[in-house]
């Protein structure tokens, strides 16, 4: 029993760093708290917010949803959302041209360590620079328009598809450019025939599943005037139409989902 | 031909890998180097289409002095020096023939390679040497479906259609089990008769060396300490190569 | 598809290379899609980004580079310290609601469909969301400031936290689970012994990976009115740019502090 009893004592005491921990964590969640402003009459109505909500949702806009009726199709929710498809898709496919030469740039096997750390500070930069800021300086090279969203997220996507595709290069098995070496290959061709067929599978999953985040942020771009649902959504949500909002948010639910069913699909298949 | 004039070779940590070398391989030799790993080898092997740079002394190949040779020459110098790897070195997700296609790639424009227009005659050559190697019906299939053995016959098939006149092989079966290790250096054997492709091979195994190497090389701390017919080669003469006599897995046993 | 006659008189066929397929999709959606973008070069004024970048990194009028650089210190402080308020309040609050909903939506916990399936329809919901979005919802419900912000985070982070976290719970190893449950340890029990110190270092390790994200997400949402820095570039976009680069500067300053903050504590859990 002695020798139990010892042992016991000597058992870490665990729970008083976890007491501190937590403790910490309390506190500072009552100061995140503590600074807010809160609109108590709002958050005492909150019931009745939630009734006017419910009440939107249930009254979705089918003529709205489908462009018909009196509204025209270029002004239904399906073609706003083609729209916002078609700023992430065309953004991601631009984005991941554009990253691939990012990539080589920044791996450290092919240019060495010293310039693929500038490469890497670039791709640092790109991807810590908020979205919507980068949007709203293009907007005025590009309009109110759908293009500038597909330039906001061409560029973006580039800070981590980069990259991610760096990394990709520096994992793949660099034998065969040994081999291509000794057929007296060059550069380019050891790029066509030693690294792009060993990447191409991971560069296309990367590529989709940066897909899927730009579905989402093609729906937030429209919100300062980047084209496609966004634009809806914002001034619906100003008016607190929740029939209209309601629409809209039904449209970003399908898409997304059939977006992410889509590309996780396509990934499996890729491996 | 290829001459070594007092070739040395120090890597940059101050290893001395190759120490005053001298040799002549004649066209069609089957020659078979062999010693403890880290006599230099593989330095030798490589120093041959200059994947590794000699430091010291004169390598000529045909008559041509290669040591100082870069850029496009060195890679015309090196698409007629066929190389086989231990680790067969082939673009796993890429198929076969198009693995063995990259044989051709130095011979055209890059822009030509880069689009994979490759003329008709070179597909064929790659789909001969396939068909040669016995690999035929693997044509495309991808290089990851095959086993160890067969890839090796894919680098093997990617090295003729190089057209080489020289085939440098640095531990060709080293990865390879003992019946494949077989049946692939009788490839080599029957590629260095029938074609007359002199054949340079790193042989781990010595017993494997003395039975398809016509000539030995002997290697120890970076000279040569032996050199001659595979006849020739005795008991003593190992124990002088290896400083002590074979180990267990130096010998495949038969 | 090609073929071929070797000299022996040997034929193969070269069969029919799908990444051709892809190629021709990929070209098809982009020439459909690429229709519903319009693309007018004389409306394109690449000039005018030099312009506002210009504008935005440079003190305004007859203001000093002093004058830009203090606002800083002097007006974003509040902002700043609100952005990683409810980045920290969300993340803490979102990541604990998640464990329930991430333990309900693992397959080898709960083995009856009608919960799990449920569970990860919910998780899944919360997910496809944007913050943003929520952020404009949640302000519809609490009035703009940074309560909006946090409900904002706090979904946003249930929806990510939930995913990874049952993720990671449905590759545990089950084997002390059995051995608990063989000595008559309820579920409960099994969860706190067999499940929990497996899963733990993964959570707090995403806890840290998430906060992260947030306060990248966060420095924006007061765009939409949630608090925060975001509103001081709502407020300033039209006439002073100046400020809205002085803010962005020290949101890039802020993002890679707490990026590499991040990196260098998850490396150290490892």
């Amino acid at each position: 029993m002695r020798a139990a009893e010892l042992a016991l004592k000597r058992k870490p005491k665990r729970w008083v760093i976890n007491l501190v921990f937590v403790g910490a964590t309390v506190a500072a969640m009552v100061y995140s708290f503590a600074g807010s402003t809160i609109n108590w009459t709002r958050v005492r109505t909150i019931g009745i917010s939630l009734r006017v909500m419910m009440e939107g949702f249930a009254d979705l806009q089918w003529d709205f949803f489908f462009g018909t009726g009196i509204f025209r199709f270029e002004e239904g929710v399906i073609y706003l959302t083609l729209v916002t498809l078609a700023v992430a898709f065309i953004g991601t496919f631009m984005g991941a041209v554009l990253a691939i030469p990012f990539g080589f740039l920044a791996s450290h096997n092919i240019v060495g360590k010293r310039v693929a750390r500038i490469g890497e500070a670039i791709l640092v930069i790109i991807r810590v620079f908020p979205e919507i800021v980068l949007a709203l300086i293009l907007l005025k090279g590009f309009g109110m328009n759908a293009l500038t969203g597909v330039m906001t997220i061409g560029i973006h996507s580039i800070g981590m598809l980069g990259k991610l595709f760096a990394e990709a290069i520096d994992n793949m098995d660099k034998s065969p450019l040994e081999a291509l070496d000794a057929v007296g290959a060059n550069a380019w061709q050891k790029i066509r025939y030693g690294i792009i067929p060993q990447v191409a599978a991971d560069v296309s999953s990367i590529t989709l599943y940066r897909l899927d985040i730009n579905v989402r942020s093609a729906t937030v771009l429209g919100i300062i005037g980047a084209g496609g649902l966004g634009a809806s959504l914002i001034l619906a949500a100003d008016s607190w139409s929740w029939n209209i909002l309601g629409t809209i948010l039904l449209a970003i639910v399908i898409m997304v989902l059939t977006v992410d069913a889509i590309s996780s699909y396509l990934r499996g298949k890729l491996v | 031909m290829i001459k070594f004039v007092d070739v040395s070779k120090t890597y940059p940590n101050g290893v001395k890998a190759l120490r005053g070398v001298n040799l002549e391989v004649k066209d069609g030799e089957f020659v078979g180097i062999i010693g403890l790993s880290g006599a230099g080898k593989s330095t030798l092997l490589r120093s041959i289409n200059k994947m590794i740079s000699i430091t010291s002394g004169k390598l000529y190949i045909d008559d041509i002095e290669i040591s100082s040779i870069r850029g496009k020459e060195l890679r015309m110098l090196r698409r007629s020096i066929g190389m086989i790897f231990q680790s067969f070195n082939l673009v796993k997700r890429m198929s076969v023939y198009n693995n063995v296609l990259t044989g051709r790639v130095a011979y055209h424009p890059t822009f030509k390679t880069v689009f994979g227009l490759f003329p008709k005659e070179d597909k064929l050559m790659a789909l001969e040497s396939l068909d040669t190697m016995g690999i035929l019906e693997k044509a495309f299939t991808r290089a990851d479906q095959l086993s160890g053995g067969q890839q090796q016959r894919v680098a093997l098939a990617r090295a003729l259609t190089q057209k080489p006149k020289l085939i440098l092989a640095d531990e060709p079966v080293a990865s390879l089990d003992p019946i494949t290790t077989v049946q692939v250096m009788d490839d080599f054997a029957r590629i260095n008769r029938d074609f007359g492709i002199t054949v340079i091979a790193n042989m781990h195994h010595v017993d494997l060396a003395l039975k398809y190497a016509t000539r030995i090389i002997g290697i120890k701390d970076g000279e040569v300490v032996f050199d001659g017919k595979s006849k020739e080669i005795t008991d003593e003469k190992l124990v002088q190569i290896y400083g002590r006599s074979l180990r267990h897995d130096e010998v495949l046993g038969e | 598809m090609s073929k071929f006659t070797l000299t022996n008189g040997k034929t193969i066929v070269k069969p029919f290379n799908k990444i051709w397929i892809i190629v021709a999709c990929v070209a098809l959606l982009l020439y459909l899609f690429s229709r519903f973008i319009p693309f007018d070069p004389t409306f394109i004024k690449l000039d005018q980004l030099k312009v506002i970048l210009e504008k935005m990194f440079t003190p305004k009028g007859n203001r000093t580079w002093n004058d830009y650089f203090m606002y800083i210190p002097k007006s974003l402080m509040r902002p700043l310290q609100e952005t990683i308020n409810m980045s920290f309040a969300g993340t803490i609050i979102g990541s604990l609601i998640a464990v329930p909903l991430a333990v309900l939506s693992a397959k080898n916990i709960v083995k009856t469909k009608f919960i799990y399936i449920p569970a990860r329809f919910l998780m899944n919901l919360f997910r496809t969301i944007p913050a943003m979005i929520l952020a404009l919802i949640a302000v519809f419900f609490v009035g703009t400031g940074i309560l909006s912000g946090i409900i904002a985070i706090t979904l946003f982070t249930f929806g990510i936290m939930s995913k990874m976290l049952y993720e990671v719970i449905e590759t545990i190893d089950m084997n002390p689970v059995e051995a608990l449950e063989s000595t008559g340890a309820t579920k409960v029990e099994s969860l706190r012994y067999a499940v929990m110190p497996q899963v733990l270092p993964m959570f707090v390790s995403y806890l840290i990976y998430i906060f992260e994200i947030n306060v990248r997400a966060s420095t924006i949402l007061g765009y939409v009115g949630a608090g925060g820095i975001g509103t001081v570039i709502k407020d300033n976009i039209l006439y002073n740019y100046d400020r809205v680069g002085a803010s962005v500067l020290l949101m890039l300053v802020v993002i890679l502090f707490v990026q590499m903050l991040s990196s260098f504590i998850r490396s150290k859990l490892q």
